[in-house]
Parts: structure tokens; C-alpha cells; sequence
């Protein structure tokens, strides 16, 4: 291997050896000598007081060790943090609630923790729960968005005399100019309801205390360990360096997991000090329904303002965001909406207001995609309906209001997440859109096939959105890069890894600028006793803000390599090279060093480091982005309903994306393809019921659908590269694209499939009974 | 959860109210009773167990209050279970009317069901307490009939 050869390659992924063979070590394999089992009781109902709670019978049965309520955590009670504090908006309100370790005095949604049992085995704790008596005096649920910002609904936090959480408002220009001009007013209301991230693995936490040494290890399925490691250091009274927390290989993390501090986060290391035992608590799946955060409930209501010719003038939209019990995640995921609405088009005039809303129900933080689903769908939907008012063609009113490839940078004039102004770097959108019509043969659809098989009786149809995906937001990440004397190449780094592939990219963007295998090149990520400085896995943002800190680490390092080669080879710098694993004179492969030799060289046990150098072919760089980048792209779909069933098919599955420079296509390919999945899952089959006391009614794998390999094509994906000038890669995010748009593609495909029928479709999920009674009501049937 | 309909038992309106509030009859008939004891004029206690999809013998503690009672025409229930698997409380109105020789009872229930039962067993939960009831109501009626022929309760 040679420089210059990784980036951009088909790299095998080199983590899935272990992985296969099930070598890889997930939190449920850690298993300690001594180690004890903890359960959770968790609250059948969703609101009421607690009045009290009796554990003296679960304390005294055989193999319980101890049993803890509120009461018995003392000081060590308290609200976790705000991850999140609210944008510098002006006229914003924000009322901040965050979760309990266990509840004191009130609950607030089905599921919340009200006892902790420890025993010997995790079946005697949860016999042991059964034990615990309870006294909850049930109130009212908040259970629907609109009824519970009425001046008599029962409140989920009575400290704010409102269920309101927040309510931002941002605007551009003066939408009512645009109105008032408009040829073409587009009103619609869109509902977006609920799901579970349901990832592979379940969450878990062990918790190991070494009272000789004063250091806690806990191992954690985080995708944030370096703030999980700090925040319970400040908790628990430690030193940051006398906690080590190891998120090893997680099955899934998909958002929910960046979310801190969960309750058995706090409690399971507290508790394991106290006892002096090592503590495990692996989350079920029935628990997860309730325990781990959700996300996506939405009311918009929303108008479009167009121009005779199909121009946008400009966009309101008004809507409700569903934050559950707390929101200690802050306004992440409704300013996600708020700004992802604008997505590829120039939308001259803006006008955005958002309500969030308190519910009894479970806690609603970032599941990937963090609310841009909404923005997409709605824009796209609105898109979708003045196409068809002003019979202009899909693809068309898209081309007609793209922002075009010389525009930027270009400014939306709003905030973003991270309190930037929401103005993209760059992107190619006219060429995404036309290689995507290209490749699902639109035209040759349209005018051909769709009209040749309904005349058979047949109801197929396509769809075709953009979006855009902020990604790769701040503050920073950091690597260390390490040649070892063996020649072996150590990289650390602090992010998570939930599947990513980090493994094999970060790899490869090390091998590239250090000339050596990609297969010598070791990365361990989430431990934070190899790398303690970070913040964690989300936004969509490893490749771009860890593997740039990667990069410049690797480029310290080779810098190194070439100051401290050239003298030894006799050679100018400038004309040596890395390749092989060695460091050699150009042209004369024989004039070189093996990098383990020059390592050791590095590290003399005799003479001197002098002054201004360092020992070791070492480095350790940090990055942190100016702004998000605008990843972007196009989905495009083919589908059959059967009018008799209303099931869906979805024939052919196409994305054209735009992640800027793309460090291995297989990666990027993987990730696209099971965040469709993921969209797949969320557009036709996932969704969170819960009746009008707050209790979910789905929380088992029997009654909450998730789409199998038989219900999600193969994606069939092109890409296209507007680097990033953010980062000197060159490289946006990835991770969420593919479950962004796949709900506004599966609409507008599902609804041109119908046409003619009356069926409009403004919600998301579907099912097929929900698309059945569509159908009905639209043939004038009974709803 | 609602359960509403009506039943008609073939016999006098007073034995059938009789039979409704009989703790011993009540415990015989409706499926699942394991006791039911009647601590007071309006207050029953007792344990019932239910099976529905997954959970095979959810068992709750019950507690039920006549609050407004008019013999032999009507009454209302609050009712309370709680157990392991969860819980249900609400209301439930009986109304008994002479109907020919027999009587025809109405009856109207409201329940909030909470925790795992509702949770993983919501398919089931009308189509089993439903089947429940009727099996219940049925063997009330055979206990009637078999009063009415003279047997003993």
C-alpha cells in the first residue's frame, strides 16, 4: 500500500471479524467476580402522586442485598443535567425540566423508575420487585399535544402553571408580502407521530468499584463516554482521571444513547460504591419501550406561498413538538425541524414558530434524524401539492427553487442547533436531483410505464424528494496517533462506536498519510482511559469532526516521521516517502526505515530529546468544525399499493447522496441503506401507541412492527462529492441520511400511485389499515 | 377499555339481584375468581387472575365499591385491581328491568388498564375480558336456572 491510496477506497471493514465471530465484547459480557444484578421498578402509570412506597418486604427476601427508593439517596438526589441550553433566540421561552434518578414525589410518565433492587442474581431482583408496595394517586394524563396547552388540562410540572416547554420563533423577510403575492396559498395540517429507536441492543450499564486504587470503572452502551466518565466523577465526589468509562462495541445507538444521564447511569455506579460489589443492569426490551427516549411526535401547521410559475415565495409554518415528561435534551430537535424545513430550496421568506409540549409521556431526545423527518416531510409534501394545483411536474417545481451550485456559501438567515447561523457550505442539488431521475427512469415512468399499467388496473407510483442534512456540528473531537516500535499504528479516539464503521475510516485516514497497511492501523474508541477529551457520537458527525482530529493527528505524526528520518537517511525531507510502512529516499526504496525502527529511535535510552522535539512518533490534535456542514441529497422510490389490502411495496429504492468527499463508499453505502431501513420502518410500520391516559400499548416486538429484510429493498446509490470546505477533508455526515426523507418519498410515491383517488396523504406513520381508511374516506366512505 | 351490553337471565329480577351481589356466587361464576370476600355492604375484596397472550396468570388484587345502589334496579361500581402485571380501575353501571317472566340486564363498563398487561397484551384485552364476562354471565345464568329448579346456592 502505498500514500495516497485509501481515501475513497472499498475498504474491507476491518471490525467485522470480531464482530462475526462474536469476539466482539459488548457490556453484557462483562462479567466480574462477585458481581451482583439490579432491576428497576418502573411506574404502570403514566401521571399521580406518589405517596408512598414500601420496600421493607422486598429488603428481607433471601439473595437481595439492598433495595433503594428516593429517599434512600439522600444529597445524591438530583435532576440531571440540561444538555442542551436553548439558542440565543430572541423572545424565546424555555422552561427546563429534567429527569430524576428515581421518583420523589410525582410520576410523570408509564415506565419512570421508582425502586432499585440489587441481588444476587438479576431473577431474584426482579422477584424482588414484585415485593415493593406502591401508592400512586393516579391524575389526569397529558396525553395530546392540542389539549394540553388549554388553560384547564392537568400539568405534567405544576412549577410552570403551563405544559408548555418552549416556544421559539424564528422568521426571515415578511412572509405576508409573500402571501400577498402569491399566485398559489398552500395550507395543510401534518401530523408526524412517534417511534422507538429500537436498536439491536438494549441498553447497559456494569459498574465496578476498586476501593484499594479509589477508581470506578464503569462500562456503559453511551455513545457520550468522556461526559458520561465527568459527570459521574462530579457526582460521585471523584477525580475525572480515577473514573474510566468504557463504551466498548454497541449494538445500535441511533441517539437515545448520546442522551445523559439516564437514571441507571447515576445509580448503578452510586450503588456499586456503596455495596462494594461490582453491579450489572442490562436493560429488557419491554423496559426499553419506556426507559430509553423516543422521538418524533409533530403537529404542523404549515402554508406555502408560490408564484404562478412555481416559485416559492414563501413558507409559515406553526407547529407543535411533543418533548414528552422532560426535555433535558433542550430545543435540539424542534430548531432541527424548524431549519431542515428549508432544506435545497431559496425560500425568500420564512416564518417559523414552534410550541414544545410537556405529555405524560416517555422523555423525547434526538433518534437519528433529531427531527428533520418533520422539515422534510412538510416542505416536501407542500411541494407536492402546488405541483399538482399548479400542473407543473414533481421533479420540475424541485428544479424551478433549487439554491444553485454557485450560491454559496448560502445564508437561510436563521439558527441552527448549535446556535450557528444555518448557512451551507456547499452542495451540487440540480445534479443530485437529475442523477437521481436518471437512475429511477422518472420520465420513461411517467410517461410510459405508470400509464401503461394502470390501464391493466394497477396502482404504481413514484416519488421524489431532497432534503438536507445539517451535520458534523461542534465543539470538537481529538485523536492520538501512535507508531509503535512493532510498527504498529495506535489511534485513540474519544467517540462511541455503535457500528459506524470508525474502526476501518479512521483507519484509513490514518494509513493514508502515514503510508503503512490499513490493517496495521489499531483504533480504539470510547474508552476513556486511551482518550479522555470529547464530547461523543452524534449529529452525524464522527467521520467529520473525530476523523479530521484523525487526520491531523497522522499528519503531526508524519511531519515527525520526516524531521526525524532525514537526518538519518541523509535526505531532505522533501525527498522522502511513506509507503510500506517505511520511510524512504524517492526513488530509492533501499535508503529507508521500517516506522517501528524510527520509533524506537524516537525513544533513546541514551543522549537527548532536544529542546522544541518530542520522544516518540506521537501526536494528539484536536478538531473542532467553525459551523455544521449540509450534507444533501435526493431519495427517489417505486411502489405498488394493492387497492384491495392496501399494502405497499416498494419496488425500487433510489438515493443519490451528497456527503463531500467520501472516505469509503461501502461505509457510506451502509449507512444510507440501514438508515432507509430505519425511514422504511418509520413511514409504514413503526409507531408508539399510547390510549388517552398514557399508557403505550405496543411496547413488545409482538405488537410494534419493525420492517424485516423482506419489507426494505436494496438501495440502489449514487454519490456526489461538493467537499466541505469546513474541514480539510473535505468530508460531511452521513449517518442519518437515509432515514431523513424516506417518510415524504413513501408519501408522495404512495399518493401518485393513487392518484386519482382523492387519497392525500398529511400523516406519517402509515399502516396498511391507516392507508385502507384513507382510501375509504376519500371514496366517500365512513371514516 | 368500554364493555357494554346486555344479558338476559330467565328468571325474577330480585333473585338476580341477589345472585349479582352473592360474593360466594360471584367467586363460582366469573373466570379467574380465586376469593371474594364482602368486608362490608358496599365493599367487596377478592383476587382474580387472568390470562391474556404473553402474560399467563396476571393476578390482581380487587377492591369494589357500590357506589349508588338502588335494589333491584340498579348499581354502580368503582373498581380497583392492581397486581404485578399491572393495573385497571373504572366504573361499571348494572341496570336489571323486568323483561316477560325473565329479566334483561344492562351493563356498561369503563376501565383504564395500565402497565405490562396493557402494554403487551392490548390485542387480546377486549376479546378476552369480553370472553370472560360471557362465560361469567353464562354461568350465572345456569346457577339461576339451577336456583330457580330448586337447588341449592
Amino acid at each position: 500500500m502505498t500514500f495516497g491510496s485509501y481515501m475513497g477506497r472499498r475498504v474491507l471493514r476491518l471490525e467485522d471479524a470480531r464482530l462475526l465471530t462474536g469476539r466482539a465484547p459488548f457490556v453484557d459480557d462483562v462479567d466480574l467476580p462477585g458481581m451482583l444484578h439490579v432491576a428497576f421498578l418502573r411506574s404502570d402509570d403514566a401521571h399521580g402522586l406518589l405517596r408512598s412506597i414500601d420496600a421493607s418486604a422486598a429488603r428481607h427476601r433471601p439473595g437481595v442485598l439492598a433495595v433503594y427508593t428516593a429517599s434512600d439517596l439522600g444529597d445524591y438526589w438530583r435532576p440531571g443535567p440540561l444538555l442542551v441550553p436553548p439558542p440565543p433566540v430572541p423572545g424565546l421561552v424555555f422552561h427546563a425540566a429534567t429527569q430524576v434518578p428515581l421518583v420523589r414525589d410525582k410520576v410523570r410518565h408509564c415506565g419512570e423508575p421508582l425502586a432499585m433492587v440489587v441481588a444476587e442474581s438479576r431473577y431474584v431482583a426482579e422477584d424482588a420487585l414484585e415485593d415493593i408496595v406502591v401508592d400512586v394517586e393516579p391524575l389526569p394524563a397529558v396525553a395530546d399535544l392540542e389539549a394540553a396547552l388549554l388553560p384547564d388540562a392537568p400539568l405534567v410540572h405544576d412549577q410552570f402553571g403551563t405544559n408548555l416547554a418552549a416556544q421559539v420563533h424564528q422568521r426571515k423577510g415578511d412572509y405576508a408580502s409573500a402571501k400577498a403575492a402569491a399566485a398559489l396559498v398552500v395550507s395543510r395540517r401534518f401530523h408526524y407521530d412517534r417511534g422507538a429507536a429500537a436498536a439491536i441492543e438494549n441498553r447497559g450499564v456494569v459498574a465496578s468499584w476498586d476501593a484499594r486504587a479509589g477508581e470506578l470503572t464503569v462500562w456503559d452502551t453511551t455513545q457520550a463516554p468522556i461526559p458520561i466518565r465527568n459527570g459521574l466523577a462530579s457526582m460521585l465526589g471523584l477525580g475525572e482521571s480515577h473514573v474510566r468509562v468504557i463504551a466498548p462495541f454497541i449494538g445500535g445507538g441511533f441517539g437515545p444513547k448520546i442522551m445523559m444521564f439516564y437514571p441507571e447511569e447515576v445509580l448503578v455506579p452510586w450503588a456499586a460504591m456503596r455495596l462494594g460489589r461490582p453491579l450489572k443492569w442490562i436493560e429488557d426490551r419491554r423496559e426499553n419501550f419506556y426507559a430509553t427516549t423516543q422521538e418524533r411526535g409533530q403537529i404542523h401547521d404549515a402554508e406555502l406561498a408560490m408564484s404562478q410559475d412555481g416559485r416559492i415565495l414563501g413558507v409559515r409554518d406553526s407547529f407543535l413538538h411533543d418533548t414528552g415528561a422532560y426535555d433535558p435534551y433542550g430545543l435540539t430537535v424542534p430548531i432541527n425541524s424548524q431549519c431542515t424545513l428549508l432544506g435545497p430550496y431559496v425560500v425568500p421568506h420564512y416564518d417559523s414558530e414552534f410550541r414544545a409540549v410537556f405529555t405524560n409521556r416517555p422523555i423525547v431526545t434526538p433518534v437519528r434524524g433529531a427531527g428533520r423527518q418533520h422539515g422534510v416531510f412538510v416542505m416536501e409534501r407542500l411541494l407536492d401539492i402546488a405541483a399538482r394545483e399548479l400542473g407543473i411536474d414533481r421533479v420540475e417545481i424541485r428544479r424551478r427553487n433549487y439554491i444553485q451550485p454557485d450560491a454559496f456559501p448560502y445564508d437561510h438567515e436563521i439558527l441552527f442547533q448549535d446556535f450557528r447561523p444555518l448557512v451551507y457550505d456547499s452542495g451540487n442539488y440540480p445534479a443530485a436531483l437529475e442523477k437521481a431521475a436518471l437512475m429511477i427512469g422518472y420520465e420513461d415512468f411517467v410517461r410510459e410505464e405508470q400509464p401503461r399499467l394502470r390501464r391493466e388496473g394497477r396502482h404504481v407510483g413514484i416519488g421524489l424528494v431532497s432534503y438536507i442534512e445539517g451535520t458534523g456540528i461542534g465543539p470538537y473531537e481529538g485523536a492520538r496517533v501512535t507508531v509503535e516500535p512493532s510498527g504498529m499504528v495506535r489511534v485513540a479516539t474519544g467517540v462511541g462506536t455503535q457500528g459506524q464503521g470508525h474502526f476501518t475510516t479512521f483507519a484509513q485516514l490514518v494509513a493514508e498519510q502515514l503510508g503503512v497497511d490499513v490493517a496495521s492501523v489499531q483504533v480504539t474508541t470510547g474508552d476513556t482511559r486511551d482518550f479522555n477529551w470529547g464530547t461523543g457520537t452524534f449529529a452525524s458527525r464522527g467521520a467529520v469532526v473525530a476523523g479530521s482530529a484523525c487526520h491531523a493527528a497522522a499528519l503531526k505524526v508524519r511531519a515527525k516521521v520526516l524531521a526525524l528520518a532525514a537526518p538519518l537517511l541523509g535526505a531532505q525531507e522533501g525527498d522522502l516517502e511513506l509507503r510500506g510502512g517505511r520511510v524512504a529516499v524517492r526513488g530509492s526504496p533501499e535508503r529507508g526505515l521500517g516506522l517501528g525502527e524510527l520509533a524506537r529511535k524516537a525513544n533513546p535510552l541514551r543522549g537527548a530529546v532536544t529542546p522544541g522535539t518530542e520522544p516518540g512518533l506521537e501526536a494528539t490534535c484536536y478538531f473542532g468544525p467553525d459551523r455544521g456542514n449540509a450534507a444533501s441529497g435526493v431519495h427517489a422510490m417505486r411502489v405498488e399499493v394493492d387497492p384491495e389490502t392496501a399494502e405497499v411495496k416498494i419496488t425500487r429504492y433510489v438515493v443519490v447522496h451528497d456527503c463531500g468527499t467520501v472516505i469509503n463508499p461501502m461505509v457510506v453505502e451502509a449507512q444510507v441503506q440501514g438508515g432507509v431501513a430505519h425511514g422504511i420502518g418509520n413511514a409504514f410500520y413503526e409507531q408508539l401507541i399510547f390510549d388517552d391516559n398514557g399508557q403505550l400499548m405496543n411496547a413488545s416486538f409482538m405488537d410494534y412492527l419493525l420492517p424485516t429484510a423482506l419489507d426494505v429493498p436494496t438501495v440502489e446509490l449514487a454519490h456526489i462529492e461538493t467537499p466541505s470546505p469546513l474541514n480539510p477533508l473535505g468530508v460531511k455526515g452521513v449517518g442519518e441520511a437515509g432515514a431523513i426523507p424516506t417518510g415524504a418519498a413513501f408519501a408522495q410515491a404512495v399518493e401518485d400511485a393513487l392518484a386519482g383517488t382523492g387519497v392525500e396523504i398529511t400523516e406519517i406513520p402509515l399502516s396498511p389499515s391507516r392507508l385502507h381508511q384513507l382510501m375509504v374516506r376519500a371514496r366517500g366512505g365512513a371514516r | 377499555m368500554i364493555v357494554e351490553g346486555t344479558h338476559f337471565f330467565p328468571g325474577p329480577r330480585e333473585v338476580v339481584w341477589t345472585l349479582l351481589l352473592d360474593p360466594d356466587v360471584l367467586a363460582k361464576t366469573m373466570p379467574g375468581t380465586a376469593s371474594i370476600v364482602r368486608v362490608s355492604d358496599d365493599r367487596y375484596e377478592g383476587t382474580m387472575a387472568m390470562g391474556i397472550g404473553p402474560i399467563t396468570a396476571a393476578v390482581f388484587d380487587v377492591v369494589i365499591t357500590m357506589t349508588d345502589r338502588a335494589e333491584p334496579e340498579h348499581y354502580t361500581m368503582q373498581i380497583e385491581g392492581r397486581g404485578k402485571f399491572g393495573f385497571t380501575r373504572g366504573k361499571a353501571a348494572v341496570t336489571l328491568a323486568p323483561d316477560g317472566a325473565g329479566t334483561s340486564m344492562g351493563y356498561q363498563a369503563d376501565l383504564v388498564v395500565g402497565g405490562k398487561i396493557a402494554a403487551v397484551g392490548q390485542r387480546l384485552l377486549d376479546s378476552v375480558s369480553k370472553l370472560m364476562l360471557r362465560q361469567g354471565l353464562d354461568a350465572m345464568t345456569r346457577e339461576l336456572e339451577h336456583r330457580l329448579a330448586g337447588g341449592a346456592a
